[in-house]
């Protein structure tokens, strides 16, 4: 069993491997995913090492589980290492206001003078981890449901078929505004309003998927030896239905990505001061006839993220079902 | 048919239930008093008790929830949601006046994005194999991955700022009053052009991918091998097999549209300050106008669902293998 499986993997991998868009999708991925993790210690106005009185400091590494509030103090020492973006996202310097980008401000700054390439970078942190909690809630929503609808069939089926088409009916950005607008703007709340309205697609991938497998020998040989539907569902169906849920789930990040972006760009998104892509974009367009750099940046990392999911997700399906 | 019909019906009238439920629930799981849901406050200091229990009163807060949602349906089959609590007219009239605009941009990115979007989906796909249907589905994903405000964003810098070729937002110029008719026309045109070109590249992918998946699906079934053996030349056998086929379940799209389009409308009809139901959710939202937010959420479901039930039928009409596996 074991065995059988992971040559399966393999086998997908061989062909996602083969697709050279596919490779180069993956790379951007991680590499976006890095300079999320790292944000801190990639845009920071802190030093990264300094030499003092007292030995070898690390001011930015405090900064790596959220940067505190308040004037910090930075000892007093030879700086050793900067970080490789010398601003920290918040660093607001009024008479830096709009500058184009220049050999200090890479990327320029905003309309408060704050350093557009140290918000990027922060902003990939907000974007990826709001889009990654809410995927894995519509992946385990929607695997539950799925998972129940597929293998029980009949009624339940037909429940969750209606529950589907319910939440489809629903204009999908009224009802995400709706949720985030009424239970007040916040990482959270657009968690689970994205969660909730992004789960049909993964229940469909797995109620699929589980239907297909349900009457495979090893199904049939679990429920022989007397075990439970619980059991069988969720300990030997699901671990084998997981590779199209995953699947769905590239392209709920590349959604998520989006609308997220969306959110703050209409003013509901993750309140401020946080730096979202979507928020530099909302102040592009109050300065549309000038500040062209706020436009330009801001868009081509929201486009090449979502660009890269979608693409990953495709040639993972592809890879998946070699003949669709 | 008959019978498929009348289920399809039963299911929609559920899934009705449904919609009516779930906004239901919505509003009742907000944080705080619903008293402040239809105040328009975010609190109810400052507001005398007698007053407070008027508004109970007459928006049926001091019943029991049952009753309450009793009310809620009752107000749902008469279109009646309530007033605004912007301008106390009814929220149901202030949607009818805005849903015209919505429907003239829509309309257009829709007819756009549907006649050039296909042809380039049957195209790519008949080209099956070729670096031009490898590369085209790339390039659907792309289109599909554009920021639909960002694009706006730079339509608007490029024609409208920069080049001053067309306006940069609103729906009608500032003289419009003074124009002869061919120039009120004109003029309408010209402020339509940006924002139906923001809604319709999306869209474009969207139905040039789905196309493409639908014909390349016919292409390899047993039919269309046996026209092949028969000796029937590969366009034909595209044309006059395989195309006919594979644009029957654009149909079904017919339903699933419109929720994306009003998604869409959201954005950028508030960028274009475009005077439509997209523009007036987000407003509506902003200065919590909840009569007229629950309004439009509900009547939007209501229509989509209305809509992928026609599409439904049509589908079984043209297709009769959907109405007899339904009965298996």
């Amino acid at each position: 069993m074991k065995l059988q499986e992971s040559g399966s993997w393999r086998d997908i991998w061989r062909r996602f491997r083969r697709s050279t868009i596919a490779m180069i999708a993956l790379v951007y991925v991680v590499v976006v995913a890095f300079i999320a993790l790292f944000a801190p210690l990639i845009a920071n106005t802190k030093p990264l090492i300094m030499r003092t009185a007292s030995g070898i400091r690390f001011p930015s590494a405090g900064d790596f589980f959220g940067a505190k509030e308040g004037i910090e103090q930075v000892p007093q020492g030879d700086v050793v290492l900067r970080a490789p973006i010398p601003h920290s996202p918040n660093d607001v310097d009024i008479l830096q206001r709009l500058k184009k980008p220049t050999h200090e401000h890479r990327f320029g700054t905003d309309d408060v003078g704050r350093d557009v390439l140290a918000r990027l970078v922060h902003g990939a942190r907000v974007s990826l981890t709001v889009a990654l909690l809410a995927a894995v809630i519509a992946l385990l929503v929607g695997s539950f449901f799925g998972a129940i609808a597929g293998f029980y069939g009949g009624w339940v089926d037909w429940i969750v078929s209606r529950l589907i088409e319910i939440v489809l009916c629903f204009p999908f950005l009224f009802l995400v505004l709706g949720i985030v607008a009424l239970f007040r703007p916040s990482v959270y709340t657009i968690v689970i309003a994205l969660g909730v309205t992004t789960w049909t697609d993964a229940a469909r991938y797995v109620r699929g998927e589980i239907m297909r497998i349900r009457e495979l020998d090893f199904a049939q040989a679990a429920r022989a030896s007397g075990a439970r539907d619980v059991r069988i569902i969720f300990r030997h169906l699901l671990p084998n239905a997981m590779a199209p849920a995953l699947v769905s789930a590239n392209f709920s990040v590349a959604t998520a990505i989006l609308t997220e972006s969306a959110l703050s760009f209409l003013g509901i998104g993750v309140p401020l001061p946080a730096p979202t892509w979507g928020g530099i974009l909302s102040i592009a367009e109050l300065y549309i006839d000038y500040a062209w750099w706020l436009a330009l940046y801001p868009g081509i990392a929201i486009f090449t993220t979502v660009a890269a999911f979608n693409v990953v997700g495709d040639r993972f399906r592809e890879a998946l079902d070699p003949r669709g | 048919m008959s019978a498929y019909l009348a289920r399809r019906v039963a299911y929609a009238v559920l899934t009705f239930f449904g919609i009516t439920i779930v906004t239901f629930t919505l509003i009742h799981s907000v944080p705080g008093d619903p008293v402040t849901f239809y105040i328009g406050k975010s609190g109810t200091h400052g507001v005398p008790p007698a007053i407070l229990q008027a508004i109970r009163h007459e928006y049926h807060l001091d019943e029991p929830l049952i009753a309450q949602y009793g009310w809620w349906l009752k107000g749902i089959f008469t279109l009646d949601f309530g007033p605004s609590v912007i301008d106390h007219r009814p929220a149901m009239d202030r949607i009818l006046e805005k849903l015209p605009n919505t429907f003239a941009l829509n309309f257009i990115a829709f007819a756009l994005a549907a006649l050039a979007g296909i042809p380039i989906g049957l195209w790519s796909a008949s080209r099956s194999g070729h670096l031009f249907e490898r590369g085209s589905s790339i390039v659907f994903f792309l289109l599909y991955s554009l920021p639909s405000f960002w694009v706006a964003l730079l339509l608007m810098q490029f024609f409208a700022v920069r080049h001053a070729w067309l306006p940069l937002f609103g729906m009608t110029s500032d003289d419009y009053l003074l124009m002869s008719t061919t120039g009120r026309i004109a003029d309408r045109i010209r402020h339509m052009i940006l924002p139906s070109l923001a809604l319709t590249y999306a869209q474009l992918a969207f139905y040039a991918r789905f196309t493409k998946s639908a014909l390349t699906e016919v292409i390899h079934q047993d039919f269309i091998t046996t026209a092949r053996a028969k000796g029937v030349s590969g366009p034909a056998v595209l044309w006059r097999h395989a195309f006919r086929n594979a644009l029957l379940p654009l149909v079904t799209l017919l339903g699933l549209t419109i929720p994306y389009l009003l998604s869409g409308s959201v954005i950028i009809e508030t960028m274009f300050q475009w005077d439509g139901v997209g523009n007036l959710y987000l407003q509506s939202l902003l200065s919590r106008d909840y009569p007229t937010v629950l309004a439009l959420t509900v009547v939007t479901a209501v229509v989509t669902l209305f809509a992928s039930v026609l599409s439904d039928v049509l589908y079984a009409i043209a297709d009769p293998r959907v109405r007899v596996e339904g009965k298996r």
